[in-house]
């Protein structure tokens, strides 16, 4: 869904009617960019039932916690560089923000371009990953609540990434401006998420011993 | 209007009324597809219910078979909890809320419109279950390990688990949705504390919408892995943990009882002052109350799993019998209003009145519920049963009969009959004390719940016998309804733009409104706008019923027509 | 003796289907709601088009779920009902993404007016 909202076009007029009007409580954020907050934090939560199977699985289960025995031990390594990657990749997404607020869409179209390919490295990572675990989704609860939580983070990582395309695209197009870009911003805070949550998911399952 | 590609409606041909339905983003007709959709999955588990209470009308198993049965009370508590009661009140909010804050249309309309259709669709998923071997049968809970593949191999419970999926997006977008109008287009001069109490638990359920659905999603996803892809959460065998489904399911679960109260007393909230010809007594402490029990919702889960002897009883037991303190607020304050007032009893008032009797007996109920020595003799039990059926049938059910006499005159026009409206409420009334009350004494007598049959030697077959005299006689209180609503709808009298003389924006425009909703706004200083603009600030009435509508300049009249 | 589950569907659609059909013909008989739609906004009140995007998006999610719940032993989801889901899905997704677009480039165009909606 979040190409739908990304695709919000004109956001701005909304804030400019109404910083004109004064009126009520209009603050300068626009709709858009609200609704997709309001869905971030909807994601918020359902993330948090996954991270709570997770620590009720590892709280309750007998035995040792961790990959079953005869497969690899956890590549933290691999899962330390691929944090990198992610947040490097909030870092050049936020650098296209601020261009376009300057009204710099070369830019825009640069930074997201850089910010994109991150994302697909991350998830073409995390595939890698998958292939030499040597545990799958069946094999009991910690290869459940493992594949289950990163494989949803990275359903959302490849949202992130058909949003950051549709803005790429309409970015060659030059369909944003400085005073008009509401889908950059929200494709933004929703890609800063994901980021956030990858953190979270790796600070759980890899740091937490 | 937009007038880029050729627009159909600038009259250049009539379309078809199917293909108008189908593409509308207008939320006054989504608000009707919702109501009409939900009415259908109402009527359908209604029917559900009579086999449940003809079959447990005198012991013996005459009718269904065990199987059937337990679909039946499955497939009743689902359907009518998320195809029914949320998204008719959902369908009511999504007609009244613009109008009620002065906007035009919801913020997102194109999403407003995906959140309907994803209802029809999702609940067709979940009720095709019947063509393909047998609906869901492990209770509208879904309790582990009974959903586990092991025990409940056929498709049933997967198709259940994706329509429940997919109506939980809807409610998600559709609460993104009524969170970004309320914040972002209200009329100017509609404060917060200026707006409707409809409007401030719309948002309120909005924001239990978007916080616990999504725990539900969760839960649904791992409970469809486990039973389609080999996982293990809820797999004892395998290192899972039955308990935790109860936990997600839960944590979503009880606010969603509120989702389905909050509305329905914000309802009652709009009705009880204009029938009182009094202002809402507390305002602010209504907005309190409403906002207090958004919060204390998300604490009081583990009231419902007292008895797995997992969960820590005294915090669970203080905070359920805390929450119970803004609702008797509430309770206070529709009395207060009514206190003195001049009351009038048109069919609105008299389901509002139901539902404020109902829900206080449900409340109470739910009290004794929370205490968890009582709680130990009466889990799964009829008084479960009991109580839940004064809450969500007594509370909310009432709330929305109340809303549909309410509001039928402003989305159609024409008022309902009210001698026929009394006659449905009157039979509703006591057809639903007599299906229900009963059912306390059977859970105090050790009835357990989702029982098929049970020994003629237990005592409880007059008070069965007697419950389902009362189901047959709500299934016919619907008849005058019918005949009421259709034909209203074919030759009613005109209702004009304010048939009950009240105080909110809804009803300053026309009925039914235009597709823009307004064409001028009265000036908004308080929370009872049209009250003040009809009879002015208290230098006298104005002439009969004339309006002194304030021509706004143009600037004003720009309004914020649906967002970007 | 008992009543089969299908039996109970079946008379449940049949049902619903009537009361349905009985109402939606009641409504449209008075003749329907085009005076309304024809009416003029107020100057400022950009309403939005009608739009068969989210049928269309909701068929998609029926048919992909439906592949979901059909999957056979060995399948992610069943393929007759999931690869229709999944073109309507994307099929609905880029027409939703190009309208926006277009109503973005309108509302570039016309500056006066507040932002469309979606």
């Amino acid at each position: 869904m979040s190409s739908t909202v990304s695709a919000q076009p004109g956001g701005l007029h909304t804030s400019e009617v109404a910083a004109e009007a004064g009126g009520h409580a209009q603050s300068a954020m626009p709709t858009a960019l609200l609704g997709m907050l309001l869905f971030i934090a909807s994601e918020v939560m359902f993330f948090g039932g996954l991270f709570a199977t997770y620590f009720n699985a590892r709280a309750t289960s007998p035995g040792e916690w961790g990959p079953p025995a005869g497969a690899h031990e956890l590549d933290i390594v691999l899962a330390g560089v691929l944090t990198a990657v992610l947040v490097a990749s909030s870092f050049t997404m936020q650098f296209g923000v601020w261009a376009i607020r300057r009204g710099n869409i070369r830019g825009l179209r640069i930074w997201t371009a850089l910010t994109l390919v991150l994302g697909v490295a991350f998830l073409a990572g995390q595939l890698y990953d998958y292939s030499v675990l040597g545990f799958g989704l069946a094999d009991g609860v910690f290869g459940t609540t493992f594949y289950t939580l990163t494989g949803f983070h990275g359903a959302h990582v490849f949202g992130g990434v058909v949003g950051l395309t549709i803005v790429l695209a309409r970015a060659m197009r030059g369909q944003f401006s400085a005073r008009n870009h509401v889908a950059v911003e929200a494709v933004s805070i929703y890609w800063h998420f994901v980021d956030v949550v990858w953190i979270a998911v790796f600070s759980t399952i890899y740091l937490l011993k | 209007m937009a007038t880029t590609t050729l627009d159909p409606r600038a009259g250049t041909y009539r379309r078809s009324w199917v293909l108008d339905w189908l593409t509308t983003v207008d939320h006054k007709k989504i608000g009707i597809l919702y109501i009409l959709n939900s009415f259908i999955f109402f009527f359908a588990a209604g029917i559900l219910a009579l086999v449940i209470r003809s079959e447990l009308a005198v012991p013996g198993l005459q009718f269904v078979d065990v199987a059937t049965y337990n679909q039946a009370f499955t497939m009743h508590g689902t359907i009518m909890i998320f195809l029914f009661i949320v998204p008719v009140l959902a369908g009511f909010g999504n007609y009244i809320v613009p109008l009620m804050i002065g906007a035009p249309d919801m913020a997102f309309p194109r999403i407003n419109a995906l959140s309907f259709w994803l209802l029809p669709l999702g609940g067709g998923l979940i009720f095709s279950g019947y063509l393909f071997g047998g609906a869901a049968a492990e209770g509208w809970t879904g309790y582990a390990p009974l959903t586990a593949e092991r025990y409940a191999p056929g498709v049933g419970t997967d198709l259940w688990i994706i329509g429940l999926t997919l109506v939980g997006t809807a409610s998600i977008l559709g609460a993104v949705n009524f969170i970004a109008t309320i914040f972002k287009m209200r009329a100017p001069g509609m404060t917060l504390f200026r707006m409707p109490i409809f409007v401030w638990t719309i948002l309120v359920t909005a924001t239990l919408l978007l916080l616990a659905t999504p725990v539900l999603t969760a839960g649904l996803i791992a409970l469809f892995i486990d039973r389609n892809y080999g996982g293990s959460f809820f797999d004892p065998a395998v290192g899972g943990n039955p308990v935790l489904w109860q936990h997600i399911f839960w944590f979503f679960g009880h606010p969603e009882v509120y989702i389905v109260i909050l509305p329905a007393m914000g309802v009652v909230s709009e009705i009880i002052p204009v029938f009182s010809r009094k202002p809402l007594f507390g305002y602010k402490a209504f907005v309190f109350a409403t906002i207090g029990i958004g919060l204390l919702s998300f604490s009081v889960w583990a009231h419902h799993m007292f008895t797995t002897g997992q969960v820590l009883l005294p915090f669970f037991a203080f905070m359920t019998t805390l929450i119970a303190i803004p609702t008797g607020v509430k309770m206070f304050n529709w009395l207060a209003t009514m206190w003195r007032g001049k009351i009038t009893l048109a069919t609105p008032m008299l389901f509002a009145l139901g539902f404020v009797s109902m829900f206080l007996i449900g409340g109470i109920s739910g009290v004794m519920l929370g205490q968890p020595p009582i709680d130990f003799h009466l889990q799964d039990t009829y008084f479960v049963v009991a109580h839940l059926h004064y809450v969500f049938f007594g509370g909310s059910v009432f709330g929305v009969f109340a809303a549909a006499y309410y509001w039928f005159p402003k989305m159609t026009g024409r008022k309902l009959n009210e001698p026929l409206g009394k006659v449905h409420f009157w039979m509703h009334f006591i057809g639903f004390n007599l299906a229900f009350f009963p059912m306390h004494q059977l859970g105090l007598s050790g009835m357990p719940r989702r029982i098929a049959d049970y020994s003629p030697d237990a005592g409880w077959t007059i008070f069965n016998l007697v419950s389902t005299v009362g189901a047959f006689m709500i299934a016919a209180s619907i008849v005058p309804f019918l005949i009421n609503v259709v034909a209203t709808l074919i030759n009613g009298e005109p209702a004009g733009d304010d048939p009950w003389e009240a105080n909110t924006l809804e009803w300053a425009t026309s009925s039914p409104p235009p597709a823009h909703n307004f064409d001028r706004l009265p000036p908004i200083h308080s929370e009872r706008p049209l009250f003040f603009l009809t009879h002015g600030h208290g230098h006298g009435p104005a002439a009969g019923r004339e309006r002194d509508l304030v021509e706004e300049p143009e600037d004003d009249a720009e309004r914020r027509g649906g967002a970007a | 003796m008992g009543i089969s589950d299908q039996a109970i569907g079946f008379v449940i659609l049949g049902v619903g289907l009537v009361v349905v059909l009985g109402v939606v013909f009641a409504i449209a008989s008075r003749g329907g709601d085009g005076a309304t739609a024809r009416a003029h906004p107020p100057r400022g009140v950009h309403l939005p088009d009608p739009s068969l995007l989210p049928v269309a998006l909701s068929v998609a999610a029926f048919l992909l779920g439906g592949g979901l719940a059909f999957r056979s032993e060995g399948q992610l989801a069943n393929p007759f009902l999931a690869i229709p889901g999944l073109i309507v899905l994307i099929a609905g997704l880029v027409a939703w993404v190009r309208s926006s677009g277009r109503e973005w480039r309108e509302t570039e165009h016309r500056p006066h007016d507040d932002g469309a909606a979606h």
